[in-house]
Formats: structure tokens, C-alpha cells, sequence
């Protein structure tokens, strides 16, 4: 046993058990409801990639490796691939980002202080909380507005009222001060 | 952090941080993906990248989701889910074999559905449109005992509301009942169906009427 009992399940499930796997849908749909109905935006679809997801999970539990990250950051890199995927694939269907313009607005005004207390209060937050204080504030939001809504560099150069190309050197820089800070 | 422009290694790093951040487009994802599994150094990047960002997870709120491990069962092991249904699928080789095949056409067995327990809670009490709400074992069950289905187009949606609290979605209400793991028995919290558009309200909180409402324990 560790201090990672998702993990520890996880482990099991790769060895086939099935009220491991049990157990892992009891101890994470919740939350990855909570991140397929985020960036997914209807229920009806997030439900239908949360069945997706579990699905992965019992067919790629034996490329988990406690050694390189928690359970839970596990499943939930799965759920945010597989709803990102989907936005993707949908938006390209579609051939049209400007339709998502006020999503994308709505999206990124989400650094609301509830947001913002909630990361701090974590408090094992704390690092990546104080990496993003001294970034830029546009673009910590920008940051965070991607990766909690899987915001493309469309929507985001839409949002900005920018080329596509100046948002993403923009955004970059931004990763790479991130990236330095939290590794200091 | 200067303007130079990002180096070549740079540029493979923030490569994998836009792959974790998700802001590709569906061709550069598809060939990040690619190249994690054919580059064990940018494989290792990524892995990096996620695990720096994973601190952001903390702000993805939990929403309880109906019971959908039955699906996903039936999806991964072709064979009936043998937990739950194994001695009633014995019995049933039993009764076949008895010749009570003629009694079971007329039986016409759904997916059976646990016990579904105890009433906790009418919402609709005496209206023409009428939910029940039942708990057993973790497990609260909601079910239409009256009335008809949303019209084309609309949903009928299940929200639970603590004391003082926003409403929170439990589903989407179906012909069957809808299942939503639950620890405990929320005593004392309302249920409430309200109409939305197809696929559930857009917003996280209700939007169309309330159809209909009732307390838990309150029967």
C-alpha cells in the first residue's frame, strides 16, 4: 500500500480486477464528470466521454506508473485527452471557430475568485498558485482558461484579438517563465 | 525571461507543455501523439508538463454522475456482468431447462435493476407529473411515476439541492431511473426536475421551470 490508493488500485486493474476497477469508477467518476462536463460543456456528452474514459482506463491500466505521477493525475490527463480530442475533432467537423467566440469569451473571463481561492486553498497548490502570481495575469489566464476548458489557440487568439501565431509565441513565453519558476 | 526566440530544445519543451495544455489543433495533437510514443525524451516532457500542471486539477469541482458503470461493464466484458447477475443467470439455466421458457417470454426481463429500496422522497406530490425518489445501499434512485417525458427537443433534469446551497445536477432523467452513487441519505435536501434543452442545461445551473420538487425524508 503507498499513500496513493488510486494508484494502488490501479495497479490492480492492470492485472485485470475488476472490483478494483469497481472501485475506481466509485472513487473518480465524480471528478471526471467534473472535468468532461467542463470542457465538454452538456451533460449528455460528458457522460458519453465519461463511459469512454473508463473504458481507456481498463484497457491501458498496465502503462500506469506510480513511479512517474499519482492515480488520480493519471485519469484525469485521460479524461482532459479524450474531451480535448473530441472539441478538436468537433470544431473541425464543423470548420468553424467563430461560432465559439462568446464560449470562448465566457471561457476565459473564468478566472473568477472563486476559481482563484479554491487553487489557493488547496494549499498543495500552493507552487504552481505562486508560479502563476508572478506570471502576467493575462497570460496565467490564458494558462489556466486552456487547460481547464481546453481552450484551442483559436479560441484564445479570438478571444485576444490577435493572429493565431502572436498568441501562440505569447502563450509560449508564458509556459516557459512557468516552467522556470516552478522548477527553481 | 528574454525575446530570443525558444531554441530547439525550448521549442520541443513548450511543444509538450501546448500538448498538456490542449491548445493544438487536431493535426498537431495527432502528431504529438506520434511522437510520444516513438521520442522517450519527449514522452518524458510531456509527463513532466503534466505533472506540473496537475495542481490546476484541484479546481475541476466534482459533479456526482448517474451509476454508468453498468454500460461501461457491458461495453468492456461482453459476458453478462457476472457481480450482480450471476446466481439469477443460474437460476434462469435452471428454468429453461424446466421448460418455463414460455413463462419468461411473457416476463420480458429488462436489465434488472437492484432493489431499488425505500421511497425518500415524492416530488410532485399529487400533481400529474410525479417523480419518486428511492435509497438502498449508496445508491439513490429517481424514477417518473407520473406524467410523460419531456417534448422533442427538451430534457427533464434532476437537481439536488443542499440548505443554502446552489442546485446541483444529478442527470438527466430517462424512461429508467436514474441512478446516482450516494454515500449517505442527503436528509432534509431537495430534489427538484426542472425542462432544459436537449442535452441538459448549458449552464451548470438550472434554466427552464421547475417541473417538479420534493425534500428527502419528507414523505
Amino acid at each position: 500500500m503507498s499513500d496513493d490508493p488510486v494508484a494502488d488500485l490501479l495497479v490492480r486493474v492492470a492485472r485485470q480486477d475488476r472490483a478494483a476497477f469497481q472501485a475506481v469508477y466509485i472513487d473518480a467518476s465524480a471528478k471526471l464528470m467534473g472535468v468532461c462536463l467542463r470542457i465538454l460543456g452538456t451533460r449528455s456528452e460528458a457522460e458519453d466521454a465519461v463511459q469512454e474514459v473508463f473504458t481507456r482506463v481498463w484497457l491501458r491500466a498496465a502503462r500506469f506508473d506510480p513511479e512517474k505521477g499519482r492515480g488520480m493525475t493519471w485519469l484525469i490527463a485521460i479524461a482532459r485527452n479524450h474531451c480535448i480530442d473530441r472539441l478538436r475533432t468537433r470544431t473541425e467537423a464543423k470548420g468553424m471557430h467563430q461560432d465559439d467566440d462568446e464560449e470562448a469569451v465566457a471561457a476565459i473571463a473564468d478566472s473568477t475568485p472563486g476559481a482563484e481561492s479554491r487553487l489557493i486553498a488547496a494549499g498543495e497548490a500552493g507552487r504552481i498558485a505562486d508560479c502563476f502570481n508572478r506570471l502576467e495575469a493575462d497570460r496565467a489566464a490564458a494558462i489556466r482558461g486552456a487547460y481547464l476548458q481546453g481552450l484551442s489557440y483559436q479560441d484564445l487568439a479570438d478571444r485576444h484579438a490577435v493572429p493565431l501565431n502572436t498568441m501562440r509565441t505569447w502563450l509560449r513565453r508564458g509556459l516557459m517563465s512557468l516552467r522556470e519558476c516552478m522548477d527553481a | 525571461m528574454s525575446d530570443l526566440p525558444l531554441s530547439p530544445r525550448e521549442l520541443d519543451d513548450a511543444l509538450a507543455a501546448e500538448y498538456v495544455l490542449g491548445t493544438l489543433d487536431l493535426s498537431d495533437r495527432l502528431s504529438a501523439e506520434a511522437r510520444i510514443k516513438a521520442d522517450p525524451v519527449f514522452a518524458r516532457a510531456v509527463q513532466d508538463w503534466g505533472n506540473r500542471l496537475s495542481d490546476l486539477n484541484d479546481d475541476y469541482a466534482p459533479v456526482p454522475v448517474q451509476n454508468l458503470l453498468p454500460r461501461i461493464e457491458a461495453r468492456l466484458f461482453p459476458a453478462p456482468p457476472r457481480r450482480r447477475f450471476g446466481r439469477l443467470a443460474r437460476w434462469l439455466a435452471g428454468a429453461l431447462t424446466a421448460g418455463a421458457l414460455a413463462v419468461l417470454a411473457l416476463v420480458t426481463l429488462p436489465i434488472l435493476p437492484p432493489a431499488a429500496g425505500p421511497v425518500v422522497a415524492v416530488l410532485g406530490e399529487g400533481d400529474a407529473l410525479r417523480f419518486e425518489a428511492r435509497f438502498r445501499d449508496g445508491t439513490l434512485e429517481v424514477i417518473r411515476v407520473a406524467g410523460s417525458a419531456a417534448p422533442a427537443g427538451q430534457v427533464q433534469e434532476l437537481w439536488i439541492i443542499a440548505p443554502d446551497a446552489a442546485p446541483v445536477s444529478l442527470g438527466l432523467l430517462q424512461e429508467a431511473a436514474l441512478q446516482v452513487p450516494y454515500p449517505t441519505l442527503p436528509q432534509g435536501w431537495t430534489l427538484a426536475v426542472s425542462l432544459e434543452p436537449a442535452g441538459g442545461s448549458p449552464t451548470g445551473g438550472p434554466t427552464g421551470p421547475v417541473l417538479a420538487a420534493g425534500v428527502v425524508g419528507d414523505v
